[in-house]
C-alpha cells in the first residue's frame, strides 16, 4: 500500500565480466539503469549506435518475414489468443534456437528477397498490361508500329481523340489545308482507319515524301497523336510478346508463394529471433549508459530496496564485482507501487492519471474502495456483476499465463462486478426487468424479484439523495487523504487551515440544510434536524469560513493581498457544490443500465407468448442484453475514472512520478525461463 | 383538442430521441474519422481509440432513455393513460433539457474526443487523460438528464 523505497545501486566490475554480469541484471529485471558520467574520473560512454543498427535492421528483417509468413499462411490461433501470454522457452531450447540463429537470418533474408521479387513482379504485371492495352486498337495494324513509310512515301501513324470515317477525315484535311493557305496539299494524303471507337479513332495516313513536312503539321493540328507503345514488330506479335512476359511474372509469383509458404516451419525460429534481438537492442543502450574506463565499468541505476540482496548476492557472490548502495532521494526517482491483493488491479487505472510525484501517499488502497463501489452503483445490474464475475474469473483461471497487465484488469473487472451484482440485488435489477417480463409474458403471472432496499427507477429522488451523499462521503475521503498526507508530512498546521477549516465549512453547510424545513421538503427526505443542529452547523460554517479566509492566502506576505487571497480560496466553496452535484451521474448512469434493459426486454416481449415468441424473445434478449452491457461497462469506467481522477484526486493528490522500467528481458513471444 | 395532450407529450418524446441522437451520430462520425486516421498508422491502437470514438454516444441513448420513460408515463407504450394538454405541455417541456443539451453536449464531446484521439495517436500512455477530458463535456448532458428523468417522473403526481 505504498511507494516501496529505492536505492541508488553503483556496481563496479571488471570488463571481461561485462557481458556476463549484464546478462545476469537483465535475467534478474530489477536495475533500473541510469547514465554513468564520470568524464572526469576517466570513464567514458561508448557509443553503440552502428550495432544496434545492425540488430534493428536484423529484428526487422525477421519481424518483416514474419509478416510475410503470416499473410501467405495465417497461424491459426484460438479465439482468445491475447489471453494466453508468453510461451515459456527453457534455457536449454533458448540455447538450442541460439546456435541456429546466423542460419535463421539468412532464411529470413531470402523470404524478404523472395517477398520483394513477388510486388516487383506485380508493378510488373501491371505497367505490361497497359502496354497491351495501348496496342489493342493497333491489332490489324499490318506494319509495325515504328513504320515511317517506304522510299517514297511517308506515313503517320496516330489517333484522333474523336469518332471519323476515311472520307470525313478527308475532309476535314481539306479544310485545314484552306485555313492554313497550303491549298496545294488538297488531296495530297491517303487515309485509313485501323481502329474505330466512340471516341477514338487510330490511322494511318500515306503522303508523298516531298509534302511529308507540311502534311505532318496539318495532322498535328487536327490533333493526331502519335501511338504511346512503340515497337519493331507487328503490333499482334509484340502483344503475344508481353503476354508471355506476364505469364512469366506470375509463374515467378506463384513459385515464390511456394517457397516462401514452405518455410512455414520457421516461424517460431523468427519470433525468437525477432525476441533475440529486441533484447539485444536493449542491452547495447544499457551498454551506452555505463561508464567505461580500460579495465572496469560502471552500472548504476535504481533498484527497489527489497531486492538489493538478492541483486547483491547474485552479483557479488556469483560473478565478483563491487557494489554500493544508498537510499535513493532525488527528483528522478523511479516509482513502484505495492498493493494487496484486492487494491493492485487498480495500478492501471492510477497510472493512467499518474503515478505519485515525489513524497506524495500512494492513493491506490483508498482510490480501490470507493472505484469498486461506485462502478457497481453505476451498472447496478446483478446479472450483469455476474456475468462479468464468471468471464473474468474463468479467463483468471484458464490462462495464468496472461500479461501482467491484462491480468490486472481481469482482477479488476472481477471485483467490479462483484460490487456490481451486490448493487443489482439491493436495487432489484437482473436483466432489467427480464423476470417481471417473463413471468408474464409466458407464464401469466405477476412473480417479480423485489429489490432489497429500493427501485431506483421508482424513487429517483430517493436514488438521488443517496448518490450526492455518496459523493459527499468520497469528497470529504479525498480531504482526509490531504489531512493524513499532511500530518504525516509533520505539517500541523496546514492540516487545519486546509482540511480542517473547509470540513468545518462544508459540512457545516450540509448539516445546515438538513435543518431547514424547505430542503428537507423538496429533497423528500424522511427525517428533519433538530434546529439546534442548525444552529452550531451555522457556527461550524462561519469559523470554516473565517478560517478560510484568513489563511487561504498565506503564502503571501503582502497582508492586501493575502485576504484578497485567502476570499477567492473561500470562493471555492462553489467548486464544492458543483463536485458534490457531479455525482448525480450515479443515478442517470444507474437508470440508463435499468431503463435500456427494460426497453430490450419489452422489445423482446413483442412477439407474444408461443414457441415464436420464445424464440423472438430469445433473440431480443440476445443482442439487447449484449450490447447493453457493452455499452454502460464503457459508460461505468468512464465516469468512475471521472470521479475519481477529477472530484476525488482534485482533493489531495497531484503525481507526476515516472514509473519504474527496470533492465529486463522485455519479449513478445517467448518467455525465457530460468532454471 | 383534449386529446391534444398526448400529442404534444409524443412530441417532446421524439424530441428527446431526434436531437439527442443527431448529437451522437455527428460525435461519433467525427470521432470515428479521426479514429480511423490513427487506426492506418497504427492498427494496434484500435481498441484505445475505440473507446474515445464512442465516448459522445452516451447522449443519444440518454434521449432514447427520456423518450421511453415519456412514452411509457403516457401511455403510448404499455398501459394507456389520459393525458390532459397540461401534463402533454409538461411532458414536452421536460423533455427539451434532454433534447437540447444532448444534440449541443454529443456534437462538443465529439470535437473533445476528435482531439484526444489525436493526443492519443501521439501519447498513448495518455489515455486517461484524453478520457477526462471528453468526459468532462458528458457532465452537463447527465445533468439535463437528470432534471428530465426528474420532470417526468414528478408531472403524473401533479395531478394536473
Amino acid at each position: 500500500m505504498a511507494v516501496l523505497p529505492m536505492s541508488k545501486v553503483s556496481i563496479i566490475g571488471l570488463k571481461k565480466d561485462r557481458k556476463k554480469i549484464l546478462e545476469a541484471v537483465q535475467r534478474m529485471g530489477v536495475l533500473e539503469v541510469r547514465a554513468f558520467k564520470g568524464t572526469e574520473m576517466g570513464f567514458e560512454n561508448t557509443d553503440t549506435s552502428v550495432s544496434q543498427a545492425r540488430f534493428s535492421k536484423a529484428c526487422a528483417d525477421a519481424r518483416q518475414a514474419l509478416e510475410f509468413l503470416e499473410s501467405y499462411c495465417p497461424e491459426q490461433k484460438s479465439l482468445f489468443a491475447s489471453f494466453e501470454g508468453l510461451e515459456g522457452l527453457s534455457v536449454r531450447e533458448y540455447e538450442a534456437r541460439l546456435e541456429k540463429r546466423d542460419d535463421i537470418l539468412s532464411k529470413a533474408g531470402e523470404l524478404v528477397k523472395w517477398q520483394k521479387e513477388i510486388a516487383d513482379a506485380q508493378g510488373d504485371i501491371i505497367k505490361l498490361s497497359a502496354s497491351i492495352e495501348g496496342l489493342t486498337p493497333w491489332k490489324a495494324l499490318s506494319v509495325p508500329l515504328n513504320f515511317s513509310g517506304t522510299k517514297r512515301t511517308s506515313a503517320f501513324l496516330g489517333s484522333f481523340p474523336e469518332s471519323y470515317s476515311a472520307e470525313e477525315l478527308e475532309r476535314s484535311f481539306d479544310e485545314c489545308c484552306e485555313k492554313k493557305q497550303t491549298e496545294e496539299l488538297k488531296n495530297a494524303v491517303h487515309f485509313e482507319i485501323i481502329y474505330e471507337s466512340d471516341s477514338q479513332t487510330y490511322i494511318m495516313a500515306l503522303c508523298n515524301k516531298e509534302v511529308s513536312e507540311q502534311a505532318e503539321s496539318i495532322l498535328r493540328y487536327m490533333g493526331l497523336t502519335a501511338p504511346a507503345v512503340s515497337s519493331g514488330v507487328l503490333p499482334t506479335e509484340k502483344i503475344k510478346e508481353l503476354e508471355e512476359q506476364i505469364e512469366k511474372s506470375k509463374k515467378l509469383i506463384e513459385e515464390n508463394q511456394k517457397k516462401i509458404t514452405a518455410y512455414e516451419s520457421l516461424r517460431d525460429d523468427l519470433k525468437f529471433l525477432v525476441d533475440y534481438f529486441t533484447m539485444r537492442i536493449d542491452k547495447y543502450k544499457v551498454i551506452e549508459k555505463v561508464g567505461q574506463s580500460r579495465n572496469v565499468f560502471v552500472l548504476t541505476g535504481y533498484v527497489p530496496k527489497k531486492d538489493i540482496p538478492k541483486l547483491e548476492s547474485e552479483l557479488v557472490e556469483k560473478i565478483g564485482v563491487a557494489f554500493e548502495y544508498e537510499d535513493a532521494d532525488g527528483d528522478d526517482v523511479p516509482v513502484l507501487l505495492k498493493n494487496n491483493g484486492f487494491a493492485a488491479p487498480l495500478e492501471g487505472v492510477l497510472e493512467t492519471f499518474s503515478l505519485p510525484g515525489k513524497g506524495e501517499l500512494d492513493p491506490t488502497a483508498a482510490m480501490a474502495v470507493f472505484y469498486y463501489f461506485l462502478f457497481g452503483l453505476m451498472l447496478s445490474d446483478a446479472a450483469y456483476g455476474i456475468i462479468m464475475v464468471l468471464v473474468c474469473a474463468f479467463a483468471l483461471w484458464k490462462f495464468p499465463k496472461m500479461k501482467r497487465g491484462l491480468r490486472k484488469s481481469m482482477k479488476m473487472y472481477l471485483y467490479c462486478g462483484i460490487s456490481t451484482t451486490f448493487w443489482g440485488v439491493m436495487f432489484g435489477g437482473y436483466f432489467g426487468d427480464a423476470v417481471q417480463v417473463i413471468a408474464k409474458t409466458f407464464f401469466n403471472s405477476d412473480f417479480t424479484i423485489p429489490p432489497l432496499w429500493f427501485s431506483p427507477l421508482d424513487e429517483p429522488m430517493r436514488m438521488l439523495m443517496f448518490s450526492l451523499l455518496v459523493g459527499i462521503v468520497h469528497l470529504f475521503a479525498g480531504l482526509g487523504m490531504k489531512f493524513y498526507a499532511l500530518v504525516k508530512a509533520k505539517e500541523y498546521k496546514d492540516a487545519i487551515y486546509d482540511v480542517v477549516f473547509w470540513y468545518l465549512l462544508v459540512g457545516g453547510a450540509i448539516v445546515f440544510l438538513l435543518s431547514m424545513k424547505m430542503f428537507v421538503d423538496m429533497a423528500s427526505l424522511s427525517f428533519i434536524l433538530p434546529p439546534i443542529a442548525g444552529k452550531i452547523a451555522t457556527v461550524a460554517m462561519i469559523i470554516g469560513a473565517i478560517g478560510i479566509a484568513l489563511t487561504g492566502g498565506r503564502s503571501s506576505k503582502n497582508p492586501f493581498k493575502r485576504l484578497a487571497k485567502g476570499l477567492y480560496e473561500l470562493y471555492n466553496v462553489t467548486g464544492y457544490l458543483s463536485d458534490i452535484l457531479s455525482y448525480s451521474r450515479l443515478l442517470a448512469l444507474g437508470l440508463a443500465t435499468g431503463v435500456i434493459a427494460n426497453v430490450f426486454n419489452k422489445m423482446g416481449s413483442m412477439f407474444g407468448g408461443g414457441v415464436l415468441g420464445v424464440i423472438g424473445f430469445i433473440l431480443v434478449f440476445v443482442i439487447g442484453h449484449t450490447l447493453n452491457i457493452g455499452i454502460n461497462l464503457l459508460g461505468a469506467y468512464v465516469h468512475t475514472n471521472r470521479l475519481q481522477f477529477v472530484e476525488f484526486f482534485g482533493k489531495f493528490y497531484e503525481g507526476g512520478g515516472e514509473k519504474y522500467s527496470p533492465f529486463r528481458a522485455d519479449t513478445g513471444y517467448f518467455e525465457i525461463e530460468s532454471e | 383538442m383534449e386529446n391534444m395532450g398526448i400529442v404534444f407529450a409524443l412530441l417532446g418524446a421524439a424530441l428527446a430521441a431526434l436531437l439527442a441522437g443527431i448529437g451522437s451520430a455527428v460525435g461519433v462520425g467525427m470521432a470515428g474519422e479521426a479514429a480511423a486516421g490513427v487506426v492506418t498508422e497504427d492498427p494496434q491502437k484500435f481498441g484505445k481509440v475505440l473507446i474515445l470514438q464512442l465516448l459522445p454516444g452516451t447522449q443519444g441513448i440518454y434521449g432514447l432513455l427520456i423518450a421511453f420513460m415519456t412514452l411509457t408515463q403516457i401511455g403510448v407504450l404499455g398501459e394507456p393513460n389520459p393525458v390532459s394538454l397540461t401534463e402533454g405541455f409538461l411532458y414536452l417541456a421536460a423533455c427539451l433539457p434532454m433534447a437540447f443539451v444532448g444534440l449541443w453536449s454529443a456534437i462538443r464531446q465529439g470535437r473533445a474526443a476528435v482531439a484526444g484521439i489525436s493526443l492519443v495517436s501521439k501519447r498513448p500512455d495518455q489515455m486517461g487523460k484524453a478520457i477526462i477530458f471528453a468526459a468532462m463535456v458528458e457532465t452537463y448532458a447527465i445533468l439535463a438528464l437528470l432534471i428530465s428523468i426528474l420532470s417526468i417522473f414528478g408531472i403524473a403526481g401533479l395531478g394536473l
